[in-house]
């Protein structure tokens, strides 16, 4: 249900984010996750930062799956 | 295709055992099985259903009126995420609205709507607040910053929904869920995992890349071939057990839960969210003082039908005949992976 | 000093209209055949004719990379191109908005010359009106082109036949991103910029190398989707696209990414797609690859005998899916 965008945070000024996806650059709210500093990565899902995640899928489908076999 | 990968389609690919039905209740989890034509890998018995996940195919025709109303009536310039546009309504589409005169504004955020309405305070700004627990907090956040600065020029029509009570509604309609990554990136795992404990309903929570819904998928089908009840989350790196405390503080502070309709489900008690009492002022149901708007979805649609696995698109009279993607009838024809439109355009496919 | 703009009396014919076409569209159009009178007087052209007219209307009218003059001439030029035509002369037409300054209107001009002559094609005749404010959207341009095949050229959107390579000339969809971005509905700021490019030049350079070519075709409007689909439904034809192979900029990506949108549906303006035998795809993309609007040309896939009129994709994961068909307004998502 629900788009979302990983992207690098460049800078935080109170509750709004500039955030960058591939040199698209936008600004967001940072409203819901607090102590956000540049260079975090968020998830983002219609112009708000959501989650804090890590930059990259393949460490943790790697530790998945090791669980698994 | 790395190293996970292959060891997750092999599980996937190599499994033998008993039929089985997996639903993923995410819009955006369809959209990509869709376009990584994962149910081309699943072998034969394992099905992947789509359940009431994507806020387009599950809002009420009512909605879509009220919003054309607000549009063509009030004069108000409605902004909505893209989604929403082509829906159809009982008489016109937001579409159909805007051809007609109707200021309709696609935005990105529902924060863009608020600074439309500070720019220029002489327009009535509404924004269509429609989607799940991933996509309200923005909204509270709207209404908030709104009320803040005193904005009198903007006000939300809320079609939020909640997973939860939906859920209840869908058990024994599948033998596991695949949960939606950035619901509970939001809600917290506690709801899928308590459905495990007391209810023994199977499921993982899965993110949206190849890699991720390939290994939710492996770790799904390995469970049930364990055959006790399971709940894994797939996805830790953006989805934590408690998920995002301040966005839920948010939603509780603007919003509190009401019965909502949805499409094919019809009403599903405590399963959305309106705007509190503190926030009347920027309910654009109050603040209009609309008249109740029933929708009468044309009665040929069996998109109700389709949602639930009633029936298949191709059973319902206007399928393919009057409702095609270019001019669609029901929610379902409406994008391109909702279940109408995908089996239009994959039907015949070698 | 107020700012010079186009009036009403601009359009009315007059003296002042014969100042416009003075000041700004002689001063740059001007070749030995730009007529004063009713009709160009052309030089007679050997062999079989292309023939082809555009119009123009872009807002905002500049953006990075172009403006509404370049595309106007790459349009017609590109058009002209795709059927193997040297573009020879062209007409033009100007539809402006009543208080469009004048430097602007100099700036689309000094565009139009600029694109213009790049590829050697020359402005023979226009014609200007101006519509009252608000009547139309700054400048519109209606461009007509003529050129001539060259010997042996033979394409058409009929022409792709199973086992034909799918080439593309460069990176999709940065056109309709740059405009996307440049109408700032969304908020979002990149430095992408359009790929907006007159294609007689790229085209020249693979016939150079074999007149084996089935298809050529510029993907503007609906991007490299639509023209796909419209050529697989042309021929009869299926086409299988590797998704990988796909070229797209990172920062078009990155937009995509936010709005959830498929590069493949937005408009180019200096692309082409190939259809071409498959052993003849090598040499056309090493060559394509010299050239400087096609440098990061790819092929992308190939025809099928089977899925007629359908575009399959076959995806990083190793299965088949359908690239869904174009349904125009291009909207973003949120789910």
């Amino acid at each position: 249900m629900c788009v979302g965008l990983s992207a690098k945070v460049v800078s935080v000024k109170d509750k709004t984010a500039l955030i960058d996806a591939g040199g698209a650059q936008r600004s967001i709210s940072a409203g819901v996750l607090d102590d956000l500093e540049p260079g975090d990565y968020v998830m983002v899902h219609a112009g708000v930062a959501i989650a804090k995640i890590t930059e990259t899928d393949e460490e943790e489908a790697a530790s998945v799956m090791e669980e698994l076999l | 295709m790395n190293e996970q990968m292959k060891k997750a389609r092999d599980i996937i690919t190599g499994y033998k055992g008993r039929p089985l039905r997996i639903m993923e209740v995410c819009g955006t989890h369809t959209h990509e099985i869709f376009r990584l034509g994962i149910r081309k890998l699943v072998p034969e018995g394992v099905e992947i259903i789509s359940g009431p996940g994507c806020p387009v195919c599950v809002t009420a025709v009512g909605f879509i009126d009220e919003a054309v109303w607000l549009a063509l009536e009030k004069g108000c310039t409605v902004c909505t995420f893209g989604d929403l546009i082509k829906v159809p309504g009982t008489e016109m589409s937001l579409a159909g609205a805007r051809a007609k005169g109707a200021d309709i504004r696609p935005v990105y955020s529902p924060l863009d709507a608020v600074e439309l309405a500070r720019s220029e305070p002489d327009r009535q700004v509404v924004f269509l607040a429609v989607g799940f627990e991933t996509t309200t907090p923005s909204a509270c956040l709207a209404a908030k910053t709104a009320k803040e600065e005193g904005l009198d020029n903007f006000s939300l029509l809320t079609a939020n929904k909640t997973m939860p009570n939906a859920y209840n509604a869908l058990v024994g309609s599948a033998d596991a869920f695949i949960y939606p990554g950035h619901v509970n990136a939001i809600t917290g795992n506690a709801v899928c995992q308590r459905l495990c404990d007391e209810r023994g309903v199977s499921g993982v929570v899965a993110g949206f890349t190849a890699s991720e819904l390939m290994t939710a998928l492996a770790v799904c089908i390995r469970g049930l071939e364990k055959g006790e009840p399971f709940f894994k989350n797939c996805y830790p790196r953006v989805v934590k057990d408690e998920g995002n405390p301040a966005a839920i503080r948010i939603m509780e502070e603007v919003m509190e839960p009401c019965d909502s309709e949805w499409r094919g489900l019809g009403l599903i008690p405590l399963s959305g969210m309106k705007l509190r009492a503190e926030y009347a002022g920027f309910d654009s149901r109050v603040k209009y003082s609309m008249p109740k708007i029933t929708g009468k979805p044309n009665p040929a649609c069996r998109c109700g039908d389709v949602l639930q696995g009633k029936c298949k698109p191709s059973d319902c009279k206007v399928f393919g005949k009057v409702c095609t993607p270019l001019h669609p009838v029901g929610a379902c024809m409406v994008s391109d992976e909702g279940a109408c439109s995908a089996y239009y355009q994959y039907s015949g496919l070698v | 000093m107020s700012e010079q703009t186009v009036t009403l009396a601009h359009g009315a014919g007059g003296r002042q209209t014969s100042e416009l076409i003075e000041k700004v569209f002689k001063a740059h159009f001007s070749n030995p055949e730009f007529t004063a009178d009713d009709a160009a007087v052309l030089p007679k052209i050997e062999g079989r004719l292309g023939f082809t007219t555009d119009g123009f209307i872009v807002s905002p009218w500049k953006f990075s990379g172009g403006n509404i003059g370049k595309l106007s001439i790459c349009g017609t030029v590109n058009d002209l191109s795709c059927m193997g035509a040297r573009p020879k002369y062209m007409t033009c037409a100007f539809v402006i908005e009543e208080g469009f300054p004048l430097s602007d209107l100099e700036e689309i001009a000094a565009a139009m010359e600029k694109t213009a002559n790049e590829v050697g094609i020359k402005i023979v005749a226009g014609d200007t009106k101006v519509a009252g404010k608000g009547q139309v959207d700054g400048v519109f341009i209606t461009t007509t082109g003529i050129g001539e095949i060259v010997e042996g050229a033979d394409t058409s959107g009929k022409y792709a036949r199973p086992g034909d390579a799918v080439i593309v000339t460069g990176d999709v969809g940065r056109h309709g991103c740059t405009i996307l971005l440049a109408r700032d509905t969304y908020g979002i700021e990149s430095d992408v910029d359009s790929d907006c490019a007159p294609l007689w030049g790229t085209v020249e350079s693979i016939l150079s190398v074999t007149k084996d070519i089935h298809v050529i075709r510029d993907a503007t409007r609906g991007g490299v989707g639509t023209v796909l689909y419209e050529i697989a439904e042309q021929s009869g034809v299926g086409i299988a696209l590797d998704q990988a192979a796909i070229p797209v900029d990172e920062r078009v990506k990155g937009v995509c990414g936010l709005l959830g949108l498929e590069p493949l549906y937005l408009a180019c303006e200096g692309r082409l797609v190939i259809f071409a035998p498959d052993d003849k795809a090598q040499l056309i993309v090493e060559k394509l690859r010299e050239g400087k609007y096609s440098t990061n040309a790819a092929v992308i896939g190939h025809v099928t005998e089977e899925n007629k009129g359908r575009v399959i994709l076959e995806t990083e994961i190793g299965t088949q899916t359908i690239l869904p068909q174009p349904k125009g307004e291009l909207l973003p998502r949120i789910c």
